[in-house]
């Protein structure tokens, strides 16, 4: 109950910050902006409040809630309990509003020096209030027997157990990734609040100064938070890849890709003081391009189109979830309009040989991405609204339109570097790209010799290593004499270098597809892997039984062990495994083994047959089989272990027709939750050294006479030899995939040096108050 | 000049996004379409239980039968293992093209009932 009633005094406060800030911008009432400050704070306590009862509600495993009864067991452990925290649709809400809070705590007292508070909290603060509402809409505080009374539930009936957390996300990642990508979202907020405030008081310059580190800091935070995501993907779901162009991906790609092209252009008026509507335009469309990504992959439209699961948000947060981003990007088109005259007091002409107008058209290329990749995402839902036949949209799209896109980008990024701001000197110009020009001509012909002859693998392996030559002779002489001033640099070398990770990965990965027995070496490409047998691990989960599978793979006299998971759970009804793979990591590549099926070795040889049907003999053609009958259980009586029996009486003929014999086998039947269990009882055939036993038996109800049996033959030599299991896997070789989290975390860290010294510089020039 | 060069930057752009999209976009469509058709298509359907279904560990193929709307079968040979969830699928939306009467599939999606807002436990 106080649960709910917090969630309803959360909207209330933050409508209620947001009109007094409005109020002391209309009235100029210090009054006002003092009650705002207070109930803006109060708002945060809430929300910790609330996150903290909801976290408390999980670990003491109140089932009374539904959403507690819905996500989480008494069998999971503390890390995975507080994922449980967001693992649904109304706690994923509740983080991000909290962390939308959090920033907002920072982001007040950071705008109060800066004399921005009222501006952009009243944005702010509006934000919230939609957040919160979707709280109210998507509340996790509702009672296991208010979701489900209309099925006769009472308060009283309170479940002993909770349906648990899907086992997909039983490990350290869901503690880190959500709240690191949520972070990330977050921030964008930032950005625009800075933006509509700058818009509203008709500044349109030192804006960006203010916003710039925290612009910064979300295109890092929400870069880090979807590599994570793919490392995930690649490292625990056993998807192969790290990367799918799935929905969800996209759709925390597409912000990105914004606040990327946002970051260059906001460094650009920086400069320059040129594009300022540009990055007014890119502010507004970086945070309406986060909520539209929530609208897509939270609102149930795209179904059937991605791997992850959607869930119907229900009717009211759906309208919630449109109205919100309806209001913003009304509001922010709006205002960009009616300032529209006001802003184009600063145009700037740019002159062509200079880096201000290259990163302006880079800009507008990683745009171009986000358009591309929006286009793509949404296409399933343009084509319903425009009553066309549904149509989704393969990979390929998106892996072509970014082959054209990325040779450029990294070329305009390489001349970037190598022009100056404002006018280029041509002989510095020469000296840097020339160098470069030399690295990436003798790269691409390297990278032709080992075998990527595609002109638009080329292209982008050409782009890289001039943009990677470039960038870290550029960076390395700045890095020597001010560390902090390489952050462009380190990005850029980071962003080459993951590029040539996706090139080597899509280029050279080889797959081999192999069937493995247990003791048995198999040769699989240029390495000889061997299944060791199976260990059970995590036994105090009732709902599994899960094994790791040792496979050791060995070559050239040097071998490791990688294990790799196989199950089955209650959590699905057993209904399909769940898998992870086993990889041996290196930096010249990665060696990954992708669980698919585990069974038993078929010892000899098996054959369907119906009643009557002649077959040729495996082994030993020379003979016929035919079952003549099968006996019936009540004839042979029960086994030993009271299992049922049935017998084959088998007619054995030579092939040319002479001299009948005839043998039975007898067959014994359990029956368990696995299913039926045939255990053969094995004669031989005469005139032969084959044996034979039915190993399954299919009945045709309607027709008898149709029944089939499964006849497996074995050489008599092989009669005691037990069927070892097998475990069927996807064997790859992924050469120099390192270079993808490595160019992805130097992209971050390059980030991260550009903040410090953004930080650094406010400090020691605009110590000054603007109010 | 420079707005000649922005054009045709744009122009060129479009091109791109329209072709990769014609060549990327896979319809939906039902399976006497997919058959007349013979390209790369989805089918949504669902599977037909009665036929079962199996998985070939050596050749890595998974095969069962699919209906869709019109309540016609094919056959689906999927390159790979058992899709997740595939039992309690209510639907299934199968990407890949029809060869001599069986659907070859590179991709198979499964639909499920919203597994984590399904109704109460008998307690």
């Amino acid at each position: 109950m106080i649960g709910q009633l917090l969630i309803h005094a959360l909207f209330g406060s933050a409508v209620t910050a947001t009109a007094l800030y409005a109020l002391s911008i209309r009235t100029q009432n210090s009054v006002y902006t003092k009650w705002a400050r207070g109930i803006f704070r109060g708002l945060f306590a809430g929300l910790v409040l609330t996150s903290l009862m909801l976290i408390i509600d999980i670990v003491q495993h109140r089932f009374e809630y539904t959403y507690v009864w819905s996500y989480s067991s008494t069998e999971l452990p503390l890390h995975l309990l507080i994922a449980c925290f967001y693992s649904g649709q109304e706690g994923s809400f509740l983080l991000w509003t909290l962390l939308v809070a959090a920033i907002g705590v920072f982001l007040l007292q950071y705008s109060k020096k800066r004399g921005y508070e009222q501006h952009v909290m009243v944005v702010y603060g509006a934000i919230l209030c939609f957040l919160t509402l979707l709280l109210v809409a998507k509340n996790p505080f509702l009672f296991y027997w208010e979701s489900f009374a209309s099925q006769g539930i009472l308060p009283a009936d309170v479940p002993l157990q909770g349906k648990g957390l899907n086992p997909l996300l039983h490990n350290a990642w869901i503690t880190i990734h959500p709240p690191i990508l949520f972070t990330g979202f977050a921030s964008m907020t930032v950005s625009f609040a800075f933006a509509m405030a700058g818009l509203m008081r008709k500044e349109y310059q030192q804006w960006i100064n203010v916003a710039l580190p925290w612009t910064l800091f979300g295109t890092a935070i929400l870069g880090f938070g979807i590599m994570l995501g793919g490392f995930w993907a690649y490292e625990t779901l056993g998807w192969g890849g790290f990367w799918g162009w799935d929905p969800v991906e996209n759709s925390s790609l597409i912000p990105w890709l914004v606040s990327v092209a946002l970051v260059h252009t906001m460094l650009i008026q920086r400069r320059t003081r040129g594009l300022v509507k540009t990055n007014m335009v890119l502010a507004v469309s970086a945070f309406v391009m986060v909520l539209y990504s929530t609208f897509l992959t939270r609102s149930g439209i795209l179904g059937d189109t991605s791997v992850h699961s959607f869930v119907d948000p229900g009717n009211f947060a759906f309208w919630i979830l449109l109205l919100f981003m309806a209001t913003f990007s009304i509001a922010g088109i709006s205002l960009l309009l009616i300032r529209r005259k006001d802003m184009d007091v600063n145009r700037e002409e740019f002159s062509s040989t200079t880096r201000e107008f290259t990163t302006a058209i880079g800009a507008a290329l990683i745009m171009a991405s986000a358009i591309f990749v929006t286009v793509g995402t949404s296409w399933p839902v343009i084509m319903e609204i425009m009553g066309l036949p549904k149509v989704a949209v393969a990979t390929d799209y998106y892996n072509n339109v970014h082959m054209y896109l990325i040779p450029f980008v990294l070329i305009l990024n390489a001349i970037s570097i190598a022009f100056q701001w404002r006018k280029t000197n041509f002989s510095v110009f020469k000296k840097r790209y020339l160098v470069g020009a030399g690295v990436a001509i003798v790269g691409t012909a390297v990278t032709y010799a080992y075998g990527i002859q595609e002109v638009g693998f080329l292209a982008l392996a050409f782009g890289a290593w001039l943009s990677l030559a470039v960038n870290a002779a550029t960076g390395f002489r700045i890095v020597t004499s001010s560390p902090t001033s390489a952050g462009a640099y380190i990005s850029h070398t980071g962003f080459a270098l993951l590029i040539m990770g996706v090139i080597t990965t899509s280029s050279y990965t080889v797959h081999h597809h192999a069937v493995l027995v247990q003791g048995k070496p198999v040769q699989v490409g240029e390495y000889v892997l061997t299944y060791e047998g199976k260990e059970q691990i995590e036994k105090h989960f009732t709902d599994r039984e899960k094994f790791k599978y040792h496979v050791n793979i060995a070559k050239d006299g040097s071998s490791k062990t990688v294990s790799a998971v196989l199950y089955w759970s209650d959590y699905n009804k057993r209904q399909s495994a769940f898998l992870e793979p086993g990889i041996r990591w290196g930096f010249l590549n990665d060696l990954y083994v992708s669980p698919k099926a585990t069974g038993v070795e078929d010892v000899g040889e098996t054959i369907t047959v119906q009643r009557g049907v002649s077959n040729k003999l495996p082994y030993d053609t020379s003979v016929v089989v035919t079952i003549e009958r099968f006996t019936m259980p009540m004839e042979e009586g029960p086994g030993p272990n009271g299992e049922i029996q049935i017998g084959a009486v088998i007619n054995v003929q030579t092939a040319n027709g002479a001299a009948v014999e005839q043998v039975k086998t007898v067959t014994q039947i359990t029956n368990s939750d696995a299913g039926m269990e045939f255990i053969p009882g094995w004669v031989s055939i005469p005139g032969t050294s084959v044996i034979v036993g039915v190993t399954k038996i299919v009945r045709n109800n309607a027709d008898p006479s149709k029944s089939t049996a499964d006849l497996t033959f074995r050489k008599t030599s092989d009669q005691s030899a037990a069927p070892r299991e097998t475990f069927t896997i996807d064997f790859s070789v992924k050469p120099l995939i390192s270079l993808v989290w490595i160019g992805v975390i130097t992209m971050v860290a390059g980030f991260f040096f550009s903040i410090v010294r953004l930080i650094r510089n406010s400090k020691s020039t605009t110590t000054n108050r603007v109010d | 000049m420079k707005y000649v060069i922005a054009g045709i930057v744009i122009v060129a752009l479009m091109a791109v996004g329209y072709f990769a999209l014609v060549s990327g976009s896979v319809p939906y469509e039902d399976i006497a379409r997919a058959e007349q058709l013979g390209k790369t298509v989805q089918i949504v359907g669902s599977w037909v239980k009665e036929k079962g279904s199996s998985y070939d560990e050596k050749n890595n193929i998974f095969r069962f039968t699919m209906k869709d709307d019109q309540d016609r079968e094919i056959p689906v040979e999927l390159l790979g293992a058992k899709p997740n969830n595939f039992e309690i699928a209510i639907s299934v939306v199968v990407k890949g093209r029809v060869e001599n009467g069986t659907m070859k599939a590179s991709n198979v999606l499964t639909k499920c009932p919203s597994k984590y807002e399904s109704g109460p436990a008998k307690s």
